[in-house]
């Protein structure tokens, strides 16, 4: 005789299923998520207004052409982007490395925070100096500034995990690597993201410091600006910058967001 | 942690602490007593209790520049404070005009683009002058004193030997050398000149020459300087004409034989409240303008750029030369 207190399992009360076909699973993407590149495009749309219409000087009508602006910004981005590479490169299993090799902590740490204690202006002349002007001493020189947040968060990411986790996974029959690979990496990845995204606003921002060793970008334009006290110029490349920064670190945040595992979302 | 530990662990951050903050006071150093100086030919009665802060920009010339104006005004008896070596056009101007300083040195040409606003440069020296100093007075209430006839103006420059090898000497050659030579026409330039009418656009049209975007790299100004000598970048430099590592670094100058680039003076500047308070300021300094030639600052900006010399001895032996003090 069946009893009637018990239910059969259905589709969506069957044990061991996650909860893929639950209602109240959250969506990746909401309206919410849009708002950033929204003001973004807003601000810069009314700056590129302002420039095409406004009585403007003829220093900054000359100089603020579309073409120098996208060619700037173009600069700009490669720069950033080559930034956060060699920072993701270097931090991240420097990271790793120091989470197994414990020593290493105190030297890894010394080197990541004079590099960002260190004026940016002074890291700059100094690279400048001993080896080269131009994109790849500037890109390292602002490497050397930006390591410290994505090293450290990647260091507490690490550390963070719960001991149990680990034990269940090598219990499992993975392998130390395949531990890392599989549960550790993509569990601190929420943290380590969010220690990209610093790094990367932080290069976007101080990147006109590279001015003065011709790496280009935005910086050319906001300098000029600053010396010939055109107000105008000044004002648009530096709005373009923070916009350049928000947009970049809204990409990071949607890619940290596909990177993260279903589970912890 | 225990109570106690805290306790001490509070006392000595704040220990730590207290001291941090005593001993970064250590580093800075007196700014150096070197305005005591006798009076020769000024007179050493002309601004007597009256307190003088001289100001300047933050590069060689302008630094002996403030020397020049400290040491004479202390011969005329005045007190002054050295606030010299501002970083910056805008923030040297800013300081004049909110009152931190009572006086510092301009050039004409800056003041006609850069201050007022202008677009268009005007050619001749002595009428930009007058431009300048009737519309910096009618709008901004500054006085521009006497000039000093020496020209700092902007000039393209090579090295020695790349002058020699290519035999290039005024900046016609330099537009035949670029037609012939498209490749190796690189030029290195610091974002003013780039960017203003008198400056590369205006320099390129005046010869006839386009040089691609790619061929030029924007720098830093001293840079400009060491990346012309380096050679590797950049076989042309935008440079300053009295500028001493023209001397230091071997470089040529080329000829405006054109007679592109206007000529920029070099003015000292006060406010009219100044100016009408003590006129003897303007008054005293006008002398030393007119002996400050091309030739004369050229020489006095290499004393500093090429052997190191300090400033205040510069000007020190400079003002005895001409008899301005004992």
């Amino acid at each position: 005789m069946v009893d009637p207190s018990i239910t059969p399992p259905t589709e969506t009360t069957r044990p061991g299923r996650t909860a893929a076909v639950s209602p109240e699973r959250p969506r990746l993407f909401t309206w919410r998520d849009f708002v950033i590149p929204l003001v973004v495009a807003a601000a810069v749309g009314a700056e590129v207004y302002y420039l095409n219409t406004a009585d403007l000087s003829k220093i900054v009508e000359a100089q603020m052409t579309f073409d120098r602006i996208m060619d700037s910004t173009v600069e700009h981005i490669q720069l950033a982007l080559a930034v956060t590479g060699l920072v993701l490169a270097i931090a991240i299993p420097l990271g790793v490395a120091v989470t197994r090799v414990r020593w290493l902590e105190p030297v890894a740490l010394l080197v990541a925070n004079t590099g960002q204690a260190v004026p940016s202006i002074g890291l700059v002349a100094i690279v400048a100096l001993l080896w080269d002007i131009g994109f790849w001493p500037v890109v390292v020189a602002l490497t050397l500034f930006a390591v410290l947040p994505v090293l450290r968060n990647t260091i507490v990411g690490l550390d963070q995990i719960d001991l149990g986790i680990k034990d269940a996974a090598r219990g499992m029959g993975m392998s130390p690597s395949g531990v890392l690979f599989r549960v550790e990496l993509p569990l601190a990845v929420p943290v380590i993201a969010a220690g990209a995204r610093t790094a990367l606003v932080l290069a976007v921002a101080t990147i006109p410091i590279g001015y003065f060793v011709g790496a280009g970008g935005l910086g050319d334009q906001l300098m000029q600006g600053i010396k010939l006290s055109r107000n105008q110029q000044m004002f648009a490349a530096a709005l373009f910058v923070a916009c350049l920064a928000l947009i970049l670190d809204w990409l990071g945040g949607v890619v940290e967001r596909l990177l993260t595992p279903a589970g912890i979302r | 942690m225990t109570r106690g530990r805290r306790v001490y662990a509070t006392a000595f951050a704040a220990v730590v602490g207290l001291a941090a903050t005593g001993l970064a006071g250590c580093g800075l150093e007196e700014k150096d007593e070197t305005t005591d100086v006798e009076a020769g030919s000024v007179d050493p009665t002309a601004l007597e209790g009256v307190t003088v802060t001289v100001g300047s920009k933050d590069f060689d010339e302008q630094l002996i520049i403030g020397q020049l104006t400290l040491q004479m005004l202390s011969a005329a008896g005045a007190d002054v404070v050295d606030e010299t070596n501002i970083q910056g056009t805008n923030a040297s101007r800013q300081a004049l005009v909110t009152g931190a300083v009572d006086v510092y040195w301009d050039y004409t040409g800056t003041g006609w683009i850069n201050h007022l606003g202008h677009d268009e440069p005007i050619p001749d020296t002595q009428e930009l002058y007058e431009a300048v100093r009737q519309e910096d007075l009618e709008e901004n209430g500054l006085v521009w004193g006497q000039y000093a006839p020496m020209n700092n103006t902007y000039a393209l420059a090579v090295t020695q030997e790349f002058s020699d090898e290519n035999d290039i000497t005024t900046s016609s050659d330099m537009a035949e050398f670029a037609a012939a030579n498209p490749d190796e026409a690189t030029v290195c330039l610091e974002s003013e000149f780039a960017g203003r009418p008198d400056g590369w656009d205006g320099f390129q049209r005046a010869y006839g020459m386009s040089i691609p975007d790619g061929n030029i790299t924007e720098v830093g100004t001293g840079v400009v300087y060491t990346e012309l000598d380096k050679g590797e970048r950049c076989n042309f430099g935008e440079v300053f004409t009295t500028d001493g590592r023209i001397a230091a670094l071997d470089l040529v100058p080329l000829e405006d034989d054109k007679s592109f680039f206007p000529i920029y003076a070099v003015c000292p500047i006060v406010t009219e409240e100044t100016d009408n308070e003590h006129p003897e300021i303007l008054e005293v300094l006008a002398p030393l303008a007119e002996t400050l030639d091309t030739e004369t600052m050229t020489e006095l900006n290499a004393q500093k750029s090429a052997e190191g010399l300090k400033e205040e001895d510069i000007a020190r032996d400079y003002l005895q030369e001409q008899g301005f003090i004992e």
